[in-house]
């Protein structure tokens, strides 16, 4: 990873319509965005194999064919097989994607959506393609919401997730403790306050370290996360540090940066990706170059229909999975 | 001078604190007497199991971690007075060694799924469990041998080859490898935990699996039997955290182990109340009882009965203003001062009633005659005042109230209606005069005080300390010099923070892991009702916060879990003692709501006892099910109930 320069773009007509997949993931979705990537594709005619949709039943339920959900429906693409899962377990997706291994083994190009994936489910396929099925190279696409829901007030009624909470790790990412080592929590903040708290009461670290997303997609977002999490940012013991909130990459070598910082220590790293998708995605890559590293996440028992509003940028990110040790 | 301040209440979780801040911050609670069922002698020498149960926050963690070894070790280093003197001595007089155990939920909650089903998760489980505490004794045990108090032979040549031996690792020859051993194996498992989820594999540890028990009991009998200092005297104390994180067939492994422990090991397990998510055991058939395999002692009291509580929360509090600089400096670390001792209600309702003067009076005018009301008014003290229309609509004239509050007000104690009138002001109604006052003039009461942090806290450290710190947050940022020239909090933002605290608190509810949704409508529900008892007109049952119900028979299992649930996370508290709900009835459980949401409904900081809404199995089905429950039926047990022939029937009838 050290070695390679990596590769971010502003998705455009003019750099898409170059691309071919063999193989294309994303996820149902009521959110505006869910499909966003697909239709710039299909208006640029960009040839797609096989798309694979992942189809979960916590989404479905409830709804008829007139909700949003379905608008897949519609954009044109005849090649699209649903993936039958759990959005609380990502290994039920297992099944599904080993029936189609030949098919995967033998792809050269593959895109991954991570725009209606909750976190722990595209942690765990990106993984699954590196460790399973040895992919080197895939490409990530993100759209970036025009705005977030907040029905009563910005700072502090942003719910990602409503229910009870079960803070997990995320499946494949748990790390590896030497005992008796410092524990040290990096919280990629959010703007759901209650998930930082409880995250941080749960792993209880010695060191907690915020990074908040700046720039972020608008400039009063970085506000918004920092209020809403104000109970954790003002524990006198707390660091914020900042990452831009759409590159990866940038996050990546934050995380380094720590790491290299707290290196005598040897601390048993943490790391809560409750902020933007992109960052989250550094997150991954870091924690699939660092094995030792945990990655955990709040588990809701049931997640918003419909968090975000609109579209606005997307982002291609270009994920070097062999390099990832 | 700024610089030298900072939130003396921030930080408040004992898991992230380092061993020396254990040190700083502890207090006693022993020197408080705040537990009737243990002393601190009990914690090493007790052959007893005990476990501990509390809600969030009640300082369970910080008990658990003070007796914990590195705490220990530290405490004899800073005590050690001669240099002859063996820092394992302490331990031999303290009859035991202390090893703190938390495995955090995360990591408890991997054993599970991911196609491997449950008997092989539980085999997995229990080697990881025997590693983690092995890897404790053997760190102990290290300390001391580098530190020269035991006999290096006894170690080199009986000890280490005795667990090599069980570790099935002949190429051992020190501490450091042993430490490096269950290092490497615990990582073993780990990987696997990272990897299943992926291929689905078997488990297979490369040097075999450790049985339950092998390592917890077997490392402690090679300690005693080969080397002399553990030879007597020290006892072997599992100190296990977070016990209802554990998950139900995790529970039966350690269940197990309460069952079979042996003189020289005890397990003081800190969990939850409602903790137990089972009280079986590896064997189907067999289950731990209270009182055979373990006795409690209980870290939360909702009644907190005796004064010492409110002292050991200053302490606690002294300990944090202590700890910042230009606190110390000026010596101010008494809590009371920033926050006043108690309310101040008469100044309150003056404040209140200001604007207005006289709106009590019109509120109640069809009630009450002109030449009435000017008999009885006292513009000096609004509560006084509609404690005079309270007795008038009971039917007590109008100069006879007057000639009452005018001895009252003289301090003359004779006369019966004068004794009848200080005991309804002081002792019974002032409190909830102040709500109806409050609710007359639309406007919020407020929470503040020493005393009244101390009542919302519920016998929850935590809280306590949360409620500081948010009003030394406001008042940081309101009016810092205030704070740090005349060492004020007002009492406005003393509100807001126990405000904000309890309204966080109830959306909190909603992320209770199992059975929020109920909970949370339930607590929304009969908090309305209570706020609704707080309205009425003719205080007929002051302060009316708690409810009784029998939770072991609803109709549904799930609503018996739920409230137990909600007990589980303190959102209701049980009290300690079988009461009456209310005079003349029959024996039942009475639960009161956490205190901490008293704020967001309005309702009284205190339980006085008295009267207990009477919830029945539908009653409680309807409360965690339904939106916006009407308090009306609720209201009407009051008026069926009123024996007082001056009381009306129907609530608000005279307005």
């Amino acid at each position: 990873m050290k070695k390679f320069i990596y590769e971010m773009e502003l998705v455009s007509a003019e750099v898409i319509k170059k691309d071919s997949f063999d193989i294309f993931l994303l996820a149902g979705g009521s959110d505006y965005r869910a499909y966003e990537i697909l239709r710039i594709m299909k208006s640029e005619d960009v040839s797609i194999n096989k798309i694979l949709l992942f189809a979960f039943q916590e989404r479905i339920q409830g709804i008829d064919t007139s909700d949003a959900y379905y608008n897949y429906l519609k954009i044109g693409f005849s090649n699209i097989l649903p993936i039958h899962c759990s959005i609380k377990e990502p290994n039920s997706c297992l099944d599904g994607l080993i029936s189609l291994e030949s098919e995967i083994l033998t792809a050269k190009k593959i895109a991954l959506d991570i725009s209606c994936f909750t976190k722990p489910f595209f942690f765990y396929l990106i993984k699954l393609f590196k460790e399973r099925f040895k992919i080197h190279r895939i490409t990530v696409f993100y759209t970036e919401p025009q705005s977030y829901l907040f029905p009563r007030g910005i700072f502090s009624s942003y719910r990602s997730s409503t229910g009870p909470l079960t803070i997990l790790e995320i499946p494949g990412f748990t790390g590896y403790e030497a005992r008796g080592d410092k524990r040290v929590l990096v919280i990629l903040l959010g703007f759901d306050g209650d998930l930082s708290k409880e995250i941080n009461e749960d792993i209880s670290p010695s060191e907690t370290l915020v990074v908040n997303g700046f720039p972020s997609y608008a400039p009063k977002f970085k506000d918004i996360s920092l209020i809403a999490n104000e109970k954790l940012t003002s524990d006198k013991d707390v660091q914020i540090i900042f990452s831009k909130a759409n590159n990866p990459f940038d996050v990546f070598n934050l995380l380094e940066s720590i790491k290299n910082k707290k290196h005598n220590d040897r601390p048993f790293i943490n790391i809560a990706p409750l902020g933007t998708k992109p960052m989250a995605l550094g997150v991954c890559l870091f924690a699939l170059y660092y094995p030792e590293v945990r990655v955990v996440y709040p588990l809701p028992e049931t997640y918003e229909k419909i968090t975000t509003d609109n579209c606005w940028n997307s982002w291609r990110y270009l994920i070097p999975l062999n390099e990832l040790r | 001078m700024n610089d030298s301040y900072r939130n003396p209440f921030s930080g408040i979780n004992a898991g992230t604190l380092d061993d020396q801040a254990i040190l700083d911050y502890w207090c006693s609670p022993f020197a408080y007497r705040l537990f009737s069922e243990i002393k601190e002698t009990d914690i090493y020498e007790d052959p007893n199991n005990i476990v501990l149960l509390g809600g969030r926050s009640t300082g369970k963690t910080m008990f658990l971690r003070y007796w914990s070894f590195p705490v220990q070790l530290k405490l004899a280093n800073q005590n050690k007075d001669s240099k002859s003197r063996k820092i394992i001595d302490y331990f031999k007089e303290k009859k035991g060694l202390g090893f703190y155990i938390r495995i955090d939920g995360p990591i408890l909650r991997s054993f599970n799924g991911s196609g491997i089903d449950s008997a092989k998760w539980n085999s997995i489980f229990t080697h990881y469990f025997e590693l983690i505490v092995g890897r404790n004794y053997i760190e102990a045990i290290k300390k001391f041998y580098e530190s020269d108090e035991l006999n290096m032979v006894e170690v080199e040549n009986h000890f280490i080859p005795e667990v090599k031996t069980i570790l099935n690792a002949p190429q051992i020859v020190s501490l450091d490898e042993l430490l490096k051993e269950f290092d490497s194996r615990i990582k073993e498992v780990d990987l696997f935990r990272g990897n299943v989820p992926f291929f689905k594999t078997d488990f297979i540890p490369s040097k075999g699996g450790f049985a339950s028990q092998s390592l917890s009991f077997g490392i402690p009998k090679i300690a005693k039997k080969t080397i002399s200092e553990f030879k007597e005297s020290i006892n072997f104390i599992l100190l296990i955290d977070e016990y209802e994180n554990y998950l139900e067939p995790q529970q039966r492994v350690i269940n197990t182990l309460l069952r079979f422990s042996k003189n020289e090991i005890r397990f003081r397990i800190g969990m939850r109340l409602e903790g137990f998510r089972t009280f079986n055991m590896i064997s189907e058939d067999d289950f731990i009882k209270e009182g055979r395999e373990y006795r409690k002692a209980v870290f939360e009291d909702v009644l907190i009965k005796s004064k010492e509580y409110h002292n050991f929360l200053k302490e606690v509090s002294k300990k944090r203003l202590e700890s910042v600089k230009i606190f110390k400096e000026k010596g101010k670390s008494d809590i009371t001062e920033f926050l006043s001792k108690s309310e101040d209600l008469e100044k309150e309702a003056l404040e209140l009633v200001a604007k207005n003067p006289e709106k009590h009076f019109s509120h109640f005018k069809k009630s009450l005659k002109d030449s009435d009301i000017d008999a009885i008014k006292f513009k000096e003290n609004p509560l006084l005042e509609l404690l005079n229309i309270l007795w008038v609509l009971r039917g007590i004239p109008a100069n006879e109230v007057k000639a009452a509050m005018e001895d009252y007000l003289k301090g003359n104690t004779t006369g019966e209606k004068v004794k009848k009138y200080h005991m309804d002001y002081v002792d019974k109604y002032k409190l909830s005069l102040m709500f109806l006052l409050c609710s007359i003039y639309r406007k919020h009461k407020k929470y503040y005080s020493f005393n009244t942090f101390s009542f919302l806290s519920s016998g929850i450290v935590g809280n306590f300390i949360e409620l500081c710190r948010r009003a030394f947050q406001y008042a940081e940022f309101e009016n810092k010099d205030l704070l740090i020239k005349e060492w004020k909090i007002p009492k406005e933002q003393q509100t807001k923070a126990a405000l904000d605290f309890s309204e966080a608190e109830l959306q909190q509810i909603n992320r209770i892991e199992s059975y929020g949704g109920f909970i949370h409508k339930f607590i929304n529900n009969i908090g309305n009702i209570f706020r609704d008892f707080h309205k009425d007109d003719k205080i007929r049952y002051p302060e009316t916060n708690q409810f009784s119900t029998d939770i072991d028979n609803l109709t549904d299992q799930k609503f018996t879990d739920a409230m137990r649930a909600a007990i589980k996370w303190s959102v209701v508290q049980k009290k300690p003692t079988i009461q009456q709900p209310s005079p003349g009835k029959h024996l039942k459980d009475i639960y009161t709501i956490n205190r901490i949401y008293s704020p967001s409904f309005q309702i009284s900081y205190r339980t006085r006892g008295g009267y207990s809404v009477k919830l029945t199995a539908s009653d409680i089905v309807k409360l965690m099910t339904e939106e916006n429950v009407s308090s009306k039926n609720y209201l009407k047990q009051i008026s069926d109930e009123s024996e007082n022939p001056n009381t009306s029937l129907n609530l608000f009838d005279y307005i």
